[in-house]
C-alpha cells in the first residue's frame, strides 16, 4: 500500500507535500545534517592526505583553491549555523521550553541564520 | 447562507480493496458554507453509490471523518468548501496517510485504537484535567455539588498520525495522539507505568520535533507540547531514578 | 427431520439445543445493542451495516442522556423509561458520557406556568428533580440568561455517540458477534418453504456480493427501517422525521440547559467536549440518505440558543448537521412492545417468517428496545436465557477494534 509507511524508505523524509512549516524545519535540519556528515568524512580523506606525504597534500590544496569548493565550503558554514540553530531550538524544546512559540522561534533563528551566512559570504568572496 | 451556489469539482480517490488506485470527479452544485463532509455524502447518496467513507457525528466529536482536503488533513464535518476553495473550483479529496487504505476513502483504524487503548486513554476527565495544563480551566465556581467531567480532547481522528513526517517513515511509531494520551494519563496519575511506555525509541525519541501534529489537530489537544512536557518528566524522572534505590529496575516496556 | 417423529417437536429440540444465529441489519445504537444483547445470550450473531458504526442516524444524534424529564408532563411512560435507562447506562457506559446533571430553566411567565406539572410529573416518574434557587444556578452556570426566573435540577447528561455505540459493538464482539460494516443489504434469502433465512449484501469496500444465513434475522435500520422491510414485500409505515443540530466552538456551560416548557424547538443546549450544541427541530422528509441543513432552521436554533445562553448570540459555530427519526406513522396493525418504540414480528402480522423489525425510540433506551427484541426473538426460536445487559460495564469502546 503506497501510502503505508515503511521501513528504511528514507527519501521520505524529504516529501514535503502538503506539510506545514515545522516539516521544513525538519527537513532542512535532516538535509543539514546529511551535509554535515559528508563534509566531516571529506575532511578526514584530506587529513588522510597528510599521512600520504608532501606531494599528495600539495594537489589536494589545490583542489581545494578552486572557488567551486570555496562554495562548498560556503554550504558547509550554512549548513552548519542552520543545524546548530534549529538544533538549539529543538533542544530547548525537548525540555519542554518554548514549544508554543517555536514557530516563531524557528522563523527568527533561520532570520539569523541568513544573516550570518549573508555575512560570511560577502566576507569569503570579497577577500576573493 | 444560501446567496449563491458555487459549482465545484470534487476530485475524490478510489479504490477497491486490493486495487488499484484511481480518482474520480463529480461536479456538484454547493453552498460555500456546506462542510465538504456534506458534499461527500451527496456524492454518495445522488451520484455514486459505491463510494465508501467513514463518518457518525457531522459535529467534530466522534473523529470519523478526517480525510485529506486538497491534500492537508482536515475534519471534513467541519470544513466548510468557501475554505477550501473557490466557486468553479476543485478539491482533492484523499484518504488519510499513514493508515492503510481499505478502499476509497475508508482507513483502517484498528491499529491506531488498540494502541490508544493500551496507553490507558480515558475519554473521559474531570474538567480541570481534560483541558490543556497551560489554559485557564474552567472550573472554580462551576463545581457547586460535584467537580464537573468531560469528554477530553482528543477524538482519536488520526489527523495528527497522517502528517507526522516521522509516522510517515516508521509504522512502529506509535504516534502523536498516543504519546499526547500517556501525557493526559500522567497528569492525572502520575505513575511509572505511563513513563515507561512513553520513554522508548517508538515513543516519545521517535518525535522529531515538525509539530505538524499540532498544527493540524482539530481539537485543540496540542499534541506537541504535550509530547515536550512529556519528554521533561520522563527526564526528570531519569535523574531522578539515579537516585533511587536500583530495587525499581526499569523495564523498557514497548510503548502501546 | 427423522421419519415418524413430529416433525414440530424435533424442529425444537434441535433449536434448543444447537446454537441460535441471527442477522443484524443496521449498526446504530439499537443495531449494536442489540448484537450485544443476542450474543451475551448465546446467538452467533452477524451484524450487516452499510457503512461505518453509527452512520446513520445513531452518529448524528444530540448527544442527551435524557434523563426523562424532558417528557414528564407529555409522556409519562417514555419519561419513566429513559431514568430508569439512563441509571443503568451511566453505570454501564461510563466511559463514553460526561455526567453532570442538567438544569431546566423558566425564562417567561408561561414556563413559570408550566413548572407545577413539571414538578409534579417528575416526581411521579421517579426522576430526581430538585428546585435550585435562581442565584445558586446562575452561580453555578455563570454563562445562563440572568433573567431566568425559576430552575430545577434533574440527572441529565451528555454521551459521545460514535463511542457508545463503538463499547455496545465493542461488548457484543467480546461475546462473539461479527461486524460486517461497509455492506450494504440488497434482499433477503428465502428458504424451500418461502421463510426468510437471511440476506444478500454487496461488499462495498470490495464491490463483491455476499449472503448471510441465519435462524432469524432482525431489521434494526431506523428511518431506513421501511426501505428495508419493503424489499422483504412488507410494508412498514415509518417515516423519516429530521432535525437540526448547530454546535458551537465554546462550552457555555458544564450542565445540560433544557427550557422549562413542553418539547420544542430549540429547547435543548448540550455541553459537548469544548462545545455547546443546540437542538431541534421536527419536519419529515421522503428520503434520509441525504437531508440538507436548512439555513433559517440553523438561524432559528441560534435565535434559540442565545434565549438560553445571551454569550452564544456572537460564538462562532462549528458545525451544523441534521439526523432523521424514524417516525412511526398511522395506526399500526403491529404488536407494540411498549408505545416508545416498535417491534414488528411479521410473522403475526404479514406471515413471513424469520424476520423482526425495531425501530423508534431514542439512543438513551437503546438497551431496553434490544432487552425487548431480544426477549421476542428468544421467544421465537424457543431459546431460554436471561438477558443481562444491565448487570455489566460494556468493554472499552476501543476494543471493537480487537
Ligand atoms: C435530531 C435528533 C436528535 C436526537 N437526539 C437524541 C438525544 O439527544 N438523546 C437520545 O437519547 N436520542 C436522541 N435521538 C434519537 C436517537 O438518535 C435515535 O433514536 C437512534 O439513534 C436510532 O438508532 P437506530 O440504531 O435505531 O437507527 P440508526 O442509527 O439510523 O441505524 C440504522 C442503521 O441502518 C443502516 N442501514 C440502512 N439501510 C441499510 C441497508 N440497506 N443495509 C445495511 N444497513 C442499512 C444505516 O446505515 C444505519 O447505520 C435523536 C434523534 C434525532 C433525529
Ligand atoms: S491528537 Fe488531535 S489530531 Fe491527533 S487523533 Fe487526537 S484529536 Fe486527532
Ligand atoms: S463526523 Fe464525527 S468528527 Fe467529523
Amino acid at each position: 500500500m503506497p501510502n503505508q509507511p515503511e521501513a528504511n524508505n528514507w527519501p521520505r523524509w524529504f516529501d514535503p507535500r502538503s506539510r506545514s512549516l515545522g516539516t521544513f524545519g525538519f527537513i532542512l535540519n535532516r538535509v543539514t545534517a546529511l551535509g554535515l556528515t559528508l563534509y566531516l568524512l571529506m575532511h578526514l580523506i584530506a587529513l588522510g592526505q597528510l599521512a600520504r606525504g608532501a606531494d599528495a597534500y600539495d594537489g589536494f590544496i589545490a583542489l581545494v583553491k578552486n572557488p567551486l569548493f570555496k562554495l562548498g565550503e560556503l554550504l558547509v558554514i550554512a549548513a552548519g549555523v542552520i543545524h546548530g540553530l534549529n538544533g538549539i531550538r529543538i533542544a530547548l524544546n525537548s525540555f519542554g521550553i518554548g514549544v508554543r512559540c517555536q514557530k516563531g522561534t524557528f522563523i527568527a533563528l533561520m532570520l539569523i541564520a541568513l544573516f550570518i551566512i549573508a555575512f560570511f559570504t560577502f566576507k569569503m568572496f570579497s577577500e576573493g | 447562507m444560501t446567496e449563491q451556489l458555487w459549482q465545484v469539482h470534487f476530485k475524490v480517490h478510489r479504490q477497491r480493496t486490493g486495487g488499484k488506485p484511481y480518482v474520480r470527479t463529480f461536479t456538484l452544485d454547493v453552498d460555500p458554507e456546506e462542510y465538504i463532509l456534506d458534499a461527500v455524502e451527496r456524492i454518495w447518496a445522488l451520484h455514486d453509490r459505491t463510494l465508501t467513507y467513514r463518518h457518525a457525528c457531522h459535529h467534530s466529536t466522534c473523529g470519523a471523518c478526517g480525510m485529506r482536503v486538497n491534500g492537508r488533513e482536515k475534519l471534513t464535518c467541519i470544513t466548510t468548501i468557501s475554505s477550501v476553495t473557490q466557486n468553479g473550483g476543485t478539491v482533492r479529496i484523499d484518504p488519510l496517510r499513514n493508515f492503510p487504505v481499505v478502499s476509497d476513502l475508508v482507513v483502517d483504524m484498528g491499529n491506531f485504537f488498540l494502541r490508544m487503548d493500551r496507553s490507558g486513554f480515558n475519554s473521559v476527565a474531570p474538567l480541570a484535567a481534560a483541558c490543556l495544563p497551560y489554559e485557564q480551566p474552567l472550573t472554580a465556581e462551576n463545581s457547586i455539588d460535584h467537580e464537573p467531567e468531560r469528554l477530553v480532547d482528543c477524538i482519536e481522528c488520526g489527523l495528527c498520525i497522517s502528517v507526522c513526517p516521522a509516522a510517515n517513515t516508521d509504522k512502529e511509531y506509535v504516534g502523536p495522539a498516543v504519546l499526547a494520551s500517556l501525557h493526559l494519563m500522567y497528569v492525572q496519575n502520575p505513575t511509572q507505568e505511563f513513563i515507561d511506555q512513553a520513554d522508548h525509541h517508538t515513543g516519545l525519541w521517535r518525535c522529531h520535533s515538525a509539530y505538524e501534529c499540532t498544527e493540524v489537530c482539530p481539537s485543540g489537544v496540542d499534541p506537541a507540547w504535550r509530547i515536550m512536557d512529556m519528554r521533561k518528566k520522563v527526564m526528570s524522572d531519569r535523574i531522578k531514578s539515579i537516585f533511587r534505590p536500583r530495587s525499581s529496575e526499569k523495564k523498557n516496556a514497548q510503548p502501546a | 427431520m427423522e421419519e415418524g417423529g413430529d416433525p414440530h417437536a424435533e424442529l425444537d429440540r434441535i433449536m434448543k439445543t444447537t446454537q441460535p444465529s441471527a442477522i443484524v441489519i443496521g449498526a446504530g445504537f439499537t443495531g449494536c445493542a442489540l448484537a450485544y444483547d443476542l450474543a451475551q445470550r448465546g446467538f452467533a450473531v452477524t451484524v450487516v451495516e452499510r457503512g461505518e458504526l453509527a452512520s446513520g442516524t445513531s452518529g448524528r444524534t444530540h448527544g442527551l442522556l435524557h434523563s426523562g424529564a424532558r417528557y414528564c408532563v407529555t409522556d409519562a411512560e417514555a419519561a419513566i423509561e429513559c431514568i430508569q435507562e439512563n441509571m443503568i447506562l451511566r453505570r454501564i457506559a461510563k466511559q463514553c458520557i460526561e455526567y453532570n446533571g442538567g438544569y431546566f430553566v423558566a425564562l417567561d411567565d408561561a414556563d413559570l406556568g408550566y413548572a407545577p406539572a413539571f414538578f409534579q410529573g417528575a416526581q411521579n416518574c421517579g426522576i430526581p428533580v430538585e428546585e435550585i434557587d435562581v442565584q445558586r444556578a446562575l452561580a453555578a452556570e455563570p454563562a445562563l440568561n440572568p433573567k431566568i426566573l425559576a430552575a430545577y435540577q434533574v440527572p441529565d447528561a451528555a454521551f459521545d455517540p460514535l463511542r457508545l455505540a463503538m463499547a455496545f459493538a465493542a461488548s457484543a464482539r467480546q461475546h462473539g458477534a461479527k461486524f460486517n460494516t461497509f455492506h450494504d443489504v440488497v434482499g433477503f434469502l428465502r428458504d424451500g418453504i418461502g421463510n426468510i433465512c437471511g440476506v444478500s449484501a454487496v461488499n462495498r469496500h470490495a464491490g463483491q456480493p455476499v449472503d448471510f444465513r441465519a435462524d432469524i434475522t432482525i431489521n434494526a435500520t431506523g428511518a431506513w427501517a421501511g426501505k428495508v422491510a419493503e424489499m422483504a414485500g412488507i410494508s412498514v409505515p415509518v417515516r423519516p422525521t429530521p432535525g437540526v443540530m448547530v454546535a458551537y466552538e465554546k462550552r457555555v456551560t458544564q450542565r445540560v440547559i433544557n427550557r422549562l416548557c413542553e418539547p420544542d424547538d430549540g429547547d435543548i443546549l448540550l455541553p459537548q467536549r469544548r462545545m455547546a450544541v443546540i437542538g431541534t427541530t421536527s419536519f419529515e422528509v421522503e428520503e434520509a440518505d441525504y437531508i440538507p441543513v436548512y439555513p433559517d432552521q440553523v438561524k432559528q436554533m441560534h435565535q434559540r440558543a442565545a434565549l438560553l445562553v445571551p454569550e452564544l448570540e456572537n460564538i462562532k459555530m462549528r458545525g451544523a448537521y441534521m439526523s432523521a427519526r424514524p417516525l412511526i406513522g398511522g395506526l399500526m396493525s403491529g404488536r407494540s412492545l411498549s408505545r416508545t418504540f416498535k417491534c414488528y414480528d411479521h410473522q403475526t402480522d404479514e406471515e413471513v417468517n424469520g424476520l423482526v423489525t425495531v425501530t423508534g425510540g431514542k439512543a438513551t433506551t437503546c438497551r431496553v428496545m434490544a432487552e425487548k427484541t431480544a426477549d421476542l426473538v428468544c421467544q421465537k426460536l424457543g431459546w431460554q436465557r436471561a438477558c443481562e445487559t444491565a448487570q455489566h460495564p460494556l468493554a472499552d469502546y476501543h476494543l471493537y477494534y480487537s
